[in-house]
C-alpha cells in the first residue's frame, strides 16, 4: 500500500491551487464520455461501419474488379439464397458441424474436469498443458493434422493399424470429413470447456456433497443430482461460446479441406469465403455473411433465453 | 469431502498411494492425445527426409536442423515472421492505449453501451467485418499495408483488452481512487497514476492474449494483406503443394508459428481461459 499512498501525496501536492480545483470538477464529469471516447471512434469505424455497409451491401449486386456499378437489388440476394443448393449444403454443414461439436466437447470436458479435479501430484502441471491446443496456431494444428492423418503414410493410420483397426479415409470421404473436422476443433477446444468447468466445480460448496457422502449416495448418484445440477450456469455459458464459435469456425476447414471433397464439408463461413472473396460477389456475399451473423445471434439469444427460463 | 478423506485413510496409506497414482495415470492418457500432435510436429521438423517420408513411421532418428534451413531460405519465412511480430505488436499496443480508458469508463461509470458493442464484435463471424473492409480497403489503397492489418486485428485485440482490463479494474478497492479523487486528481492522472501501476499483471496478461490472437488469425491477413505483409498462418501454406507435401519443412514452419505462442501462454496461463471467454477469437 506503500506506493499508492506516495502517489496520492504526489497527487494531492498537485492540487493545491484553485485552478487544478476546476480542472478536477471539469474532468471528472467529462471523463465518463472523454475516457471511452477513442475506442468509442475506433468502434465505430471499426465495428458499427462494416456492419451498416454489409447490410447495405447485401441489398446490392456488384462485382468487384469488374466496370460493374453498385445495383440495389431489394431482397434479391436474400431470395437467391433459398434456391442455391451449395447455400442450403452450407447451412446444414454448420448446423451439423455445431451439432456434433457440442455434443462431443460438453461431455467431453466435463469429464475431463471431473478427472482432473481430483487431488494427485502434478494436477496443476496438467492443467496448465491441457492450454496448449487452444492457444496453438489453429492454421499451423490443422496442417499437422492433416499430416497425421494422411491416408497413406499418415502416423494415425499406422496407429490405428497397430491395434488393428482399420483406418478411415478421413477427410477423403464425404461421409467422415465433417466428423474428421469436429475431431480436429474438438481436440483444440475441449480443454477449454473442462478448464471452464474446473473451475466452477472448485467454486461449488462441500457440504451438500459431505452430507450425501453421510446418506451413502453413490458417486453415480451425487454426479447426477448434486455436481451436474450445481455446474448448469458454468455449462450454460460453456454451451453458449462453443456455439458461437462452432457456428462461425473457418480457419481449419478451409485449410484442411477447402470445403471438399466436393462441398461436402463447406459450411456457411466457408462457403461466405469463396462467394465474397474468390468469386468476388460483394453483394451475394454480403448477404451470406448476413445470415450467419443472424444465425449465430439468433441461437445466442435463443440460449440465453433458455438459461433465463430455466435458472 | 473430509469423511471421505477419513474412510481412505483407515485403509492406509497404500491405498491412498495406489489411487493417486491410478489418477495420474489416468490424467495422462487423457492428456495424451492433446499433446501428441506437438510432439509430432516437432519430431518431424527435425526428421531427414528419409525419415520423414518413411512408413511405417520411425520414433528414432538422428536429429537434424534441415528443415529449418529450408524454411528460412526458400520463400519469405523471415518476413512473414517479422510482419507477423510488427502487426500483433502493434494491434496489441495500440488496443491497451484505447482500451484501458474505455475499460475504466465501463468499469466504473456504468458505460455498458461500449461493452455491448464489443460483445456484438466477439459474436459476429470475422467474414462480416473483412468483406466490408476488403471493399473499403481497396478504395483507399489500404490492402496490402500495416494500417490496414493492424486495423483490422484491432477487431480481435480490443475486445480482449477491453473485457480483461474491465475485470481488472472492478476489483480494485474503490477507496484508493476515491481518495486520490478528494486530493485533486484528475480522471487521466487517476487513470495513469492509480489504475495503472495497480493493475500491471493484468495488462501484462491482457498484452499476451491480444498479442497471441492476433498472431494466431488467419481470415485477416488471408483476406487484407499482400506480397508485402503477408503473415505467418498465411505463409506457412507455401509448404503445403497439392501433390507432395513437404512434411519436414512444413513441421518445421509450423514448430516456428506455434512455439512462440506456446511459450508466452505458459507465461499467462493463469488468464487464458478469463481471456478467451471475455472476449478474444474471432472467426
Amino acid at each position: 500500500m506503500l506506493a499508492p499512498a506516495s502517489r496520492l501525496g504526489y497527487a494531492r501536492s498537485r492540487a493545491q491551487g484553485g485552478v487544478q480545483g476546476k480542472r478536477r470538477f471539469a474532468g471528472d464529469r467529462y471523463a465518463a464520455w472523454l475516457l471511452p471516447l477513442p475506442a468509442a471512434l475506433v468502434t465505430a469505424v471499426l465495428i458499427v461501419f462494416p456492419i451498416a455497409f454489409l447490410l447495405y451491401m447485401g441489398f446490392c449486386q456488384w462485382f468487384f474488379e469488374s466496370a460493374s456499378t453498385w445495383r440495389w437489388v431489394g431482397l434479391e440476394n436474400y431470395i437467391a439464397l433459398v434456391t442455391d443448393s451449395r447455400f442450403v449444403g452450407a447451412l446444414w454443414h454448420t448446423l451439423y458441424f455445431a451439432a456434433l461439436g457440442l455434443v462431443i466437447q460438453i461431455p467431453l470436458g466435463i469429464l475431463i474436469a471431473l478427472l482432473f479435479h481430483q487431488e494427485f501430484p502434478g494436477r496443476g502441471l496438467m492443467r496448465t498443458l491441457l492450454l496448449l491446443p487452444m492457444v496453438a496456431t489453429p492454421v499451423a494444428m490443422a496442417l499437422v493434422w492433416v499430416m497425421m492423418l494422411d491416408p497413406g503414410m499418415g502416423v494415425i493410420r499406422y496407429l490405428l493399424g497397430t491395434i488393428g483397426v482399420a483406418s478411415p479415409a478421413w477427410l477423403s470421404n464425404p461421409n467422415t470429413v465433417i466428423p474428421t473436422l469436429v475431431m480436429v476443433d474438438s481436440w483444440e477446444w475441449t480443454p477449454l470447456v473442462a478448464l471452464m468447468c474446473l473451475s466452477g466445480l472448485a467454486a461449488l460448496p462441500t457440504e451438500p456433497f459431505e452430507a450425501a457422502l453421510l446418506d451413502g449416495a453413490s458417486p453415480w448418484t451425487r454426479f447426477w443430482y448434486l455436481t451436474l445440477p450445481m455446474l448448469r450456469p458454468t455449462l450454460v455459458i460453456a454451451i453458449v461460446f462453443r456455439v458461437i464459435d462452432l457456428l462461425k469456425v473457418v480457419d481449419i476447414i478451409y485449410v484442411m479441406t477447402r470445403g471438399g471433397p466436393g462441398f461436402s464439408s463447406e459450411t456457411l463461413n466457408v462457403y461466405d469465403f469463396f462467394v465474397g472473396l474468390f468469386y468476388y460477389q460483394i453483394g451475394y456475399g454480403s448477404a451470406i455473411a448476413v445470415v450467419l451473423f443472424a444465425l449465430v445471434l439468433g441461437v445466442t439469444l435463443l440460449l440465453m433465453r433458455v438459461r433465463r427460463a430455466t435458472w | 469431502m473430509v469423511r471421505r478423506r477419513a474412510v481412505i485413510r483407515l485403509s492406509g496409506t497404500r491405498a491412498r498411494t495406489l489411487r493417486r497414482a491410478s489418477l495420474l495415470l489416468a490424467s495422462f492418457l487423457v492428456l495424451l492425445p492433446f499433446l501428441f500432435p506437438f510432439a509430432w510436429m516437432v519430431m518431424g521438423s527435425l526428421k531427414s527426409q528419409v525419415a520423414y517420408t518413411a512408413y511405417p513411421p520411425v520414433w528414432t532418428f538422428r536429429p537434424t536442423l534441415d528443415n529449418y534451413e529450408k524454411v528460412f531460405t526458400t520463400g519469405h519465412f523471415g518476413l512473414y515472421a517479422l510482419n507477423s511480430t510488427i502487426v500483433a505488436g502493434a494491434a496489441t499496443i495500440i488496443a491497451l492505449l484505447l482500451g484501458i480508458p474505455a475499460a475504466y469508463a465501463v468499469a466504473r461509470y456504468r458505460l455498458t453501451w461500449v461493452g455491448l458493442l464489443l460483445l456484438v464484435a466477439r459474436m459476429a463471424p470475422l467474414i462480416a467485418f473483412v468483406i466490408p473492409l476488403f471493399v473499403l480497403y481497396a478504395k483507399l489503397h489500404l490492402v496490402d499495408t500495416y494500417t490496414g492489418l493492424v486495423a483490422a486485428h484491432l477487431l480481435i485485440t480490443l475486445p480482449i483488452v477491453v473485457w480483461m482490463m474491465v475485470g481488472f479494474i472492478e476489483a480494485l478497492p474503490r477507496e484508493i481512487e476515491e481518495a486520490a479523487r478528494l486530493d485533486g486528481a484528475g480522471a487521466v492522472g487517476l487513470l495513469w497514476r492509480i489504475v495503472v501501476p495497480l493493475t500491471a499483471p493484468g495488462i501484462a496478461a491482457a498484452s499476451i492474449l491480444s498479442f497471441i490472437f492476433s498472431w494466431n488469425n488467419f481470415l485477416v491477413s488471408v483476406v487484407l494483406s499482400g506480397y508485402h505483409t503477408k503473415l505467418l498462418p498465411v505463409g506457412i501454406f507455401n509448404f503445403l503443394g497439392y501433390e507432395s507435401i513437404n512434411w519436414g519443412p512444413l513441421s518445421a514452419a509450423a514448430s516456428i508459428v506455434t512455439i512462440p505462442v506456446l511459450a508466452l501462454a505458459l507465461v499467462a496461463q493463469r488468464y487464458i481461459v478469463r481471456g478467451i471467454l471475455s472476449g478474444g477469437l474471432l472467426g
